[in-house]
């Protein structure tokens, strides 16, 4: 359980997500029924997979955001149904590749526009937020498509575990081996304090350009799970998860401001965030109350959040006196 | 020894023939910021195997120099030689790669990260480990020990530890790279004098082993005891280098002072108000302004000239801002006559004005003009019944800028237009504009050509001469020396001295700066 006890700051989060699967369990028995999980994970998935893609252009700090999360998932899921399969590339390799090729070619340009060319952050990736909405509809005006049968069957439970179970593990234990390199040690020294760093020797610019190839990489993962799921296409489908996945990583326990926490935290609170979805669905509670329940977690959190960073500060700044 | 007996002596010893082909050799290097001409032109040079060491005043380029040769900024122009080719450091990375490492003058530690990571920033590729985590480990600690810092876990956050050890773990992460040269930029000024001594040690063995060291220290001991030679800077220039035999401090001292502050000394000791200590305008009771240090009394009377010393990051800071409300102290309390100081309200309603040190971020708005920028804090007093009376406002105004001799073209000009002296004397206006009765001033001087200094310098005796109390924070101890009644020395978040006007010179300050310098390292020791 070291692997818990080194990462502090995703405990509360962690806590919070077990009382939420109790709360769901109570409220409803079929919660608990295994044969519902597959389902319930589909759901959970975007939520978690794009709170993972917005993790690490947030660690990496001076405002790091991704706006396009969202839509570039809408986009890679119009890209698969509308241009790929289509076009007779259905096979695994051609729809995998060229959804994450799409994540890579983003992440660069946004990671680009921001450590090189040094556009703020919420401005370059909302030039490409609004960008991907619009090529997204030009491919797929209204929803439809089909999406190859493979990949609709791998959003099935295979012998009791479910596919995109199996997706999210590989993420994690992709992320925790990506961690063991230097570019952790890197991406929270830029976050924390990019002049430190740079004076280090640390190449400040290539680790954000990383940081949002990241957020591509697993957008367009999400976008793929979108298809898996739908079975075909849906133009709007992406949009909303960009502010979703904002909310999970300042739920989660990373500082916005850069340089602390990991995406344990930021995939638990978008876990989160669907639960209490499900949770009030489940009490039959007015969609509209869902929305007014996010606002209210998304300010305590963001509220304990800054007042945590700022007692942490403090203590820092008394220490370094 | 005079400056031309140094120079004729120099030219009889010849030492570049005699210590052989220079590792780096910087010929008239020249940068400027903005109007500010941070380093004019300058010329140094280090062969391997030798300590030089680099002196000057404050704001005479050394810094400049240190992050030019370390890649953080780009000379304007002169050249740049390594290994005698030609040599440009684009980049701290660049300047690594090449064999430069520098310990800053700033502390650049990420608090948060462990002591580990720390260290070893900066050596892998963005992405790819250049040694395995078992390696990694043996490589920080034999780092480590080499500045005298043994049994530390090296899994803790660097954020604990106290500033002098988290300056050894900045100099243990320069010494891990596989450097030719070691640039210190006063790295050193928090450091136990028995941790000096080890690491000055250890920096005499990497001497032998024939790499070059660079260091730049306002410290006479630490200068004759390490260097083989010495580089003086003035305004930008480089004086002259001094072989070993030459440092003394007289001569150090007087190639490092320029005729114009000689003048300016003048004018400012002139001025001198030796006011009697009668009222006191600010009285300081059983003050500590951090958790468990020893908290001090203090009285601030008016027409007095108060100086606050110390090394940097000891506690000064702090003080300030406490007298200034704008700060909490951890215990006892600040009075203004009668009044509590407990916020910048309560300071601003006692007529305390506090002068930030940071003028870019904290003190000038640099959008609007030289008007609103002298007028902003007084706006209250030109308003009649909530209404701004606009013709009050621009006469204000003009005598502030008038008094404090703003050189501008117009004050509807943008702040951003003057020059950093100007700005600095605008923004003493706007403290001047709200009439106060104490004024708390952190480092006014900093970054301040010698003509505007002196014109500055002449504002606050002015002041002062009129009744005004004056607490003035300065890094520069001869500012403290001509300009101060008394100087309050910090060490270790405790007033430790205060010297009076008769007893004032910078011997008495540095002597005062590094006392009781154990006991800190102690009781740091002991929370271990």
């Amino acid at each position: 359980m070291s692997w818990i006890m080194t990462r502090r700051y995703a405990w509360p989060i962690l806590v919070a997500l077990v009382i939420f699967v109790g709360l769901n369990a109570a409220a409803s028995p079929a919660f608990t029924d295994s044969g519902n999980w597959n389902g319930m994970l589909i759901g959970a998935a975007p939520f978690i997979i794009t709170a993972m893609a917005q993790t690490a252009v947030v660690m990496s700090g001076d405002g790091g955001v991704d706006l396009s999360v969202g839509p570039l998932a809408g986009l890679v899921n119009a890209f698969i149904v509308s241009v790929l399969v289509p076009h007779g590339w259905t096979d695994p390799f051609s729809i995998v590749g060229a959804s994450l090729l799409v994540g890579v070619a983003s992440g660069l340009l946004n990671g680009i526009m921001v450590a090189v060319v040094r556009v703020q952050p919420i401005i370059a990736t909302l030039g490409t937020y609004l960008a991907y909405q619009g090529i997204t509809l030009e491919m797929l005006p209204m929803a439809g498509g089909e999406a190859p049968n493979w990949l609709v069957s791998l959003a099935n439970s295979r012998g009791g575990v479910p596919g995109v179970l199996v997706l999210i593990v590989a993420l994690g234990i992709a992320w925790l081996a990506f961690e063991r390199t230097a570019f952790r040690r890197n991406l929270l020294a830029v976050g924390g304090d990019a002049r430190a760093a740079y004076a280090s020797g640390v190449n400040v610019a290539a680790a954000r350009i990383i940081a949002y190839v990241i957020g591509g990489i697993l957008a367009a993962t999400a976008g793929l799970v979108f298809t898996a799921a739908l079975g075909s296409g849906d133009p709007r489908v992406g949009v909303p998860y960009t502010l979703s996945s904002i909310a999970a990583v300042a739920l989660g326990g990373v500082a916005l401001s850069g340089g602390r926490g990991g995406m344990l935290g930021s995939a638990a609170a978008g876990a989160l965030l669907f639960l209490i979805q499900t949770l009030f669905t489940l009490a039959q509670v007015s969609i509209f109350y869902i929305q007014i329940m996010y606002g209210v977690i998304l300010f305590v959190a963001l509220t304990l959040n800054a007042a945590g960073e700022r007692a942490r500060r403090g203590r820092m700044a008394l220490e370094a006196e | 020894m005079s400056l031309q007996a140094a120079k004729d002596r120099l030219g009889e010893r010849r030492p570049h023939a005699a210590l052989g082909r220079p590792l780096l050799e910087a010929k008239n290097l020249r940068c400027t910021f903005g109007e500010t001409i941070a380093l004019d032109s300058c010329s140094v040079s280090v062969v391997p195997g030798e300590i030089h060491a680099v002196v000057g005043e404050n704001g005479s380029g050394k810094s400049t120099l240190i992050k030019i040769l370390s890649g953080i900024v780009n000379a304007e122009s002169g050249t740049l030689e390594w290994n005698s080719e030609p040599f440009r450091a684009s980049s701290p990375r660049a300047a690594q790669a090449a064999g430069i490492a520098t310990v800053f003058q700033e502390t650049l530690i990420l608090p948060e990260m462990s002591v580990r990571d720390n260290v070893m920033l900066g050596l892998d590729g963005v992405v790819r480990r250049k040694t395995s985590p078992a390696r990694e480990g043996e490589l920080v600690r034999e780092s480590l020990a080499i500045v005298g810092m043994v049994r530390l876990d090296i899994d803790k956050p660097a954020g604990a530890l106290s500033l002098a050890n988290r300056q050894l773990v900045g100099v243990a992460r320069s010494l891990l790279r596989p450097w030719r040269l070691l640039i210190l930029d006063e790295s050193t000024s928090a450091i136990d004098i028995e941790d000096r001594d080890r690491l000055f040690e250890a920096l005499r063995n990497f001497r032998r082993e024939g790499r070059s060291i660079l260091f730049v220290s306002h410290r006479m001991d630490e200068i004759d005891s390490l260097a083989d030679r010495a580089t003086v800077l003035r305004s930008g220039r480089s004086v002259v280098t001094l072989e070993h035999g030459f440092i003394s401090s007289e001569t150090l001292l007087e190639l490092m002072s320029s005729r114009e502050r000689s003048r300016t000394e003048k004018g400012a000791r002139a001025h001198q108000n030796l006011g009697a200590r009668v009222e006191p305008l600010v009285t300081i009771r059983g003050l500590s302004v951090r958790k468990g240090r020893p908290s001090f009394d203090f009285d601030l009377y008016a027409g007095e000239i108060v100086g606050v010393g110390g090394l940097e990051g000891h506690g000064q800071v702090a003080f300030l801002e406490c007298v200034a409300g704008s700060r909490r102290p951890s215990e006892g309390a600040v009075y203004a006559r009668d009044a509590l100081i407990r916020s910048a309200r309560d300071a601003a309603r006692a007529k305390i004005a506090f002068l930030p040190r940071d003028r870019k971020t904290e003190g000038i708005l640099a959008p609007l003009s030289i008007l609103d920028n002298v007028t902003i804090s007084a706006l209250n007093d030109l308003a009649r019944w909530g209404v701004l009376r606009w013709g009050h406002r621009n006469q204000l105004a003009d005598q502030v800028c008038r008094d404090m001799k703003v050189k501008m073209a117009d004050l509807k000009s943008p702040i951003a237009s003057l020059s950093g002296g100007n700005q600095q004397k605008a923004l003493l206006g706007r403290l001047i504009a709200t009439k106060p009765r104490v004024l708390v001033l952190n480092d006014p001087m900093r970054g301040v050509d010698l003509g505007a200094k002196a014109e500055l310098y002449e504002v606050l005796v002015n002041l002062a001469a009129s009744g005004v109390a004056i607490l003035l924070l300065s890094t520069e101890l001869i500012e403290l020396c001509i300009l101060c009644d008394r100087v309050a020395v910090f060490h270790d978040h405790a007033i430790s001295a205060v010297i009076e006007r008769d007893s004032l010179d910078e011997r008495t300050l540095i002597d005062a700066m590094f006392a009781h310098r154990k006991s800190a390292m102690d009781a740091d020791e002991a929370a271990r």
